[in-house]
């Protein structure tokens, strides 16, 4: 089963996201902060990366930047998302190592075919 | 006989000699009466002169002039400087020297600038002299004190009076009475710093409120578009319909926030652009499918007519997008049972090759006066719409600025009851400088500043000022720091190299004939192109409010030393972004602070919370400059920086300690032989200690040029 890491802080965002995502066959691995999402990503080893990115203690661009920095985790594909519509944060989620960006609230859909783009559409 | 006869002969030429006289005498009376005739018409002429010129220093009401000799004695004060200064003429005649009516300090002050040139006035009357000689007439600011003590700020020009062998005899003070403008300066400097705070703080405000509201939102939306699919499982047909408009509205509210946003980011100057090229026809499809199930709901037919070679178009796809979505959706709301055709043709123009997209539609149409409102924000053509049609009354004003910001436009034909046609043309290759924001900016970063900079500018420092001899000082100074200076004689001139070189900063003089330097400033400001170009004032007007107040990165007063010039300079220096900071401080607060203002600086930061992590930071990639707290849990700063001294490849980088511990002696002592310096918590401001890090970082960090 395709694995994907949702690093979220706001508790109905994740709770949302994630049952939608097991709904389409994923494994959901969930993380609150960017500490939390830098560990998970390095013992979970997800496949893909939803990456919020205004989040408590290392924020997800910082936490962007580490995951890409390490070998272990640096091919991970990460999506960033954020509820920002404010200044350049597409650039900067891009600066910080992010293979994606999509806005806040997510149209599903669209998320879906990003993830999918990604990881190819047949299950592994 | 022969006597008398002789006698008579005599008497004769003696007569003829008398007439002659007589005559002479006649002739040279007649030439002296001429002559003082002529004097005194001469002298009468010479009266009526010095009346005229008395009647032209008297009324000169306003303006006070005052002329004394080179030992300052005043021989001259005309009814204006009576009235300006409240001491008559007869009172200062020959008794009293200019410096009376300034005020000391100023003299004094005035005079320290000068300090350490050659030749430059000791002091009193030898300043003017000395202004005489060098600023030709040039006005400068200057404080009158009246006879009651009362200063009047002035605008003064010092003119030398020379002989005609050109020997300096004395010099003429003119000064005009400045209060006014003073005044209205403040009351604009307070308007605008007013104005910019208010609107800073609607900025934030809209910032935060969007976040906060797009946060539930975005649960709103999820969740009913889950349940949604969920009801759709279950063949709960009645829950479906009513997930839906759940869904509808959350989105609908979505749409609003967004279009606030865009508007408020406008208003802000803060809406970015990005520009990118994308093949124009399947944006159009795109946009059309996304359109079409309104289009439907309407019964309207879309048609697609496209003419020509449309290619790709580089500008903000989302923005393009986004303008021809307003516009279909304007037109579907507008229209009912009709035809809205979408057609998208290039066009060649003076400036380049355009491309052109036309929405029309056959639907109610507008009148003239309704047209000449529709693109303002929050109006829409009639207010009534709005309850009929919905919509916030913001997709016009908000696409026409996109438009312009990316150096097109957006028109509109209409007729009542016929329908509308909105054209938009944007060229083919936006520039990103035209993209640049609604309003100027200032710099905020080596960031900003780095995107501004043009393929000549990195380098290259513009100097505008009207004297060359400060284009030979500033190049000579600047040439030596391996910095290119190209050289501008005028504002109009200064402006026309800024917008073609972007250079990486530009020096103003203040004072120049035509166009002054406030009128360059405001003009270099009030262009998108050039709005981010540092600019630093050098002047003999001290003004520095005036001078940030209408954007100045810096504001040097003359004379300057070329170490405060580079200093000032080499801040906008590219490639300082390189500098790499560590801060080790276990309060996250704290640490979040100066982690955020040194990011400002355009550094790269990490953080540690302890000398552990500090330690494990470094090991991975070695920062340029530490900043280090001494009291931390797991390993505190003494710790850390033993362990530093260990290691040999660490022992160079520069630690500045920060701290609130009361250092012992021998802890100072301590720290002094590893630390480079050592602040205390709350006893330094925060540019102290950015100052202290741009000087390591400096000199530790080769820029990147």
């Amino acid at each position: 089963m395709r694995k994907i890491l949702l690093v979220e802080d706001n508790e109905m965002n994740r709770d949302m996201l994630s049952r939608r995502l097991a709904k389409r066959d994923f494994e959901v691995v969930l993380a609150v902060t960017g500490r939390e999402a830098i560990e998970k990503a390095a013992s979970a080893l997800p496949d893909l990366i939803l990456m919020d990115l205004s989040l408590p203690d290392v924020d997800g661009w910082e936490a962007t930047r580490k995951i890409k920095s390490q070998a272990a985790t640096a091919a991970i594909p990460v999506i960033a998302l954020t509820a920002h519509a404010m200044a350049d944060d597409r650039e900067k989620a891009m600066e910080a190592g992010a293979d994606d960006y999509d806005t806040k609230p997510v149209e599903f859909v669209r998320l879906l075919q990003k993830i999918e783009s990604f990881l190819g559409s047949k299950p592994a | 006989m022969d006597a008398i006869r002789q006698l008579m002969l005599h008497n004769q030429e003696l007569r003829e000699e008398v007439r002659t006289a007589r005559e002479a005498a006649e002739i040279t009376a007649r030439l002296v009466v001429k002559q003082f005739d002529e004097t005194e018409r001469v002298l009468e002429l010479f009266k009526s002169a010095n009346a005229q010129r008395q009647a032209v220093l008297d009324a000169a009401s306003r303006i006070s002039i005052i002329a004394a000799d080179r030992h300052g004695k005043i021989t001259l004060l005309n009814r204006g400087a009576e009235r300006m200064l409240g001491y008559s003429a007869k009172e200062v005649l020959g008794k009293r020297t200019p410096l009376d009516f300034h005020l000391a300090e100023e003299i004094k002050a005035s005079c320290e600038k000068f300090n350490g040139i050659a030749g430059g006035p000791a002091g009193g009357i030898d300043l003017f002299l000395y202004y005489a000689q060098h600023y030709l007439s040039e006005e400068h600011e200057w404080t009158y004190v009246r006879k009651d003590g009362t200063p009047i700020p002035v605008s003064m020009s010092v003119t030398g009076i020379y002989t005609s062998e050109k020997e300096l005899t004395g010099f003429l003070c003119a000064a005009m009475d400045i209060t006014q403008r003073k005044r209205q300066e403040e009351s604009l400097r307070e308007a605008m710093v007013a104005a910019e705070s208010a609107n800073r703080t609607k900025s934030t405000f809209l910032a935060n409120m969007s976040h906060e509201l797009r946060t539930p939102l975005n649960a709103i939306i999820g969740y009913s578009e889950m349940l949604e699919e969920e009801a759709e499982d279950l063949e709960l047909k009645s829950f479906v319909a009513d997930l839906r408009k759940i869904r509808t509205a959350g989105k609908y509210l979505l749409a609003l926030i967004n279009d606030v946003l865009d508007l408020s980011k406008i208003e802000a100057g803060k809406a970015d652009l990005f520009i990118e090229p994308f093949p124009i026809e399947s944006m159009i499809r795109e946009v059309i499918a996304t359109i079409s199930p309104l289009i439907e709901k309407k019964t309207n037919r879309l048609e697609l007519s496209i003419a020509g070679k449309l290619g790709n178009l580089t500008a903000d796809l989302t923005r393009t997008r986004q303008i021809l979505f307003n516009l279909l959706s304007n037109a579907t709301k507008f229209t009912e049972k009709g035809t809205i055709t979408v057609e998208a043709f290039p066009k060649s123009s003076p400036a380049g090759e355009r491309i052109v997209f036309k929405v029309r539609d056959t639907g109610i149409g507008m009148t003239n006066d309704q047209l000449s409102r529709i693109f303002e924000p929050f109006i829409q053509a009639d207010a009534s719409t709005t309850k009929q049609f919905g919509g916030t009354g913001l997709g016009l004003a908000i696409s026409r600025t996109f438009c312009q910001m990316m150096g097109g436009e957006i028109t509109v034909e209409s007729e009542p009851g016929k329908g509308s046609t909105f054209t938009v043309e944007l060229p083919r290759e936006v520039k990103w400088k035209q993209a640049a924001g609604g309003s100027a900016r200032r710099v905020e970063g080596a960031n900003v500043h780095q995107k501004a900079a043009g393929k000549n500018g990195p380098n290259t420092v513009l100097a505008i000022d009207d004297d060359p001899a400060v284009h030979e000082l500033l190049t000579n100074y600047l040439r030596k720091e391996g910095l290119e200076v190209v050289c501008a004689g005028s504002g109009e001139e200064g402006l026309r190299l800024a917008r073609k070189l972007k250079p990486m900063a530009i020096t103003l003089d203040i004072i120049m004939p035509g166009m002054d330097g406030w009128a360059v400033l405001a003009a270099l400001k009030a262009d998108p192109e050039t709005a981010s170009i540092p600019v630093v004032i050098i002047t003999i007007e001290e003004n520095r409010d005036l001078g940030f107040t209408l954007g100045a990165s810096d504001y040097l007063v003359k004379p300057i030393s070329r170490v405060q010039l580079f200093d000032t300079l080499r801040k906008y220096r590219q490639g300082r972004a390189a500098g790499r900071v560590l801060v080790v401080e276990d309060e996250t607060a704290t640490r979040d602070l100066m982690v955020r203002f040194i990011r400002k600086e355009g550094w790269d930061v990490v953080e540690a919370g302890n000398g552990r992590e500090a330690l494990d930071q470094i090991a991975e990639r070695k920062p340029d400059l530490i900043f280090l707290d001494l009291m931390m849990p797991v390993m505190d700063g003494f710790e850390f920086i033993k362990e530093l001294r260990a290691h040999r490849e660490y022992r160079s980088i520069p630690v500045v300690v920060v701290t609130a511990k009361d250092l012992t002696p021998e802890e100072r002592q301590w720290l002094n032989g590893g630390v480079y310096r050592v602040f205390r918590k709350g006893s330094f401001s925060r540019e102290e200690l950015l100052q202290q890090a741009r000087e390591i970082i400096l000199r530790e960090v080769k820029p990147a040029v």
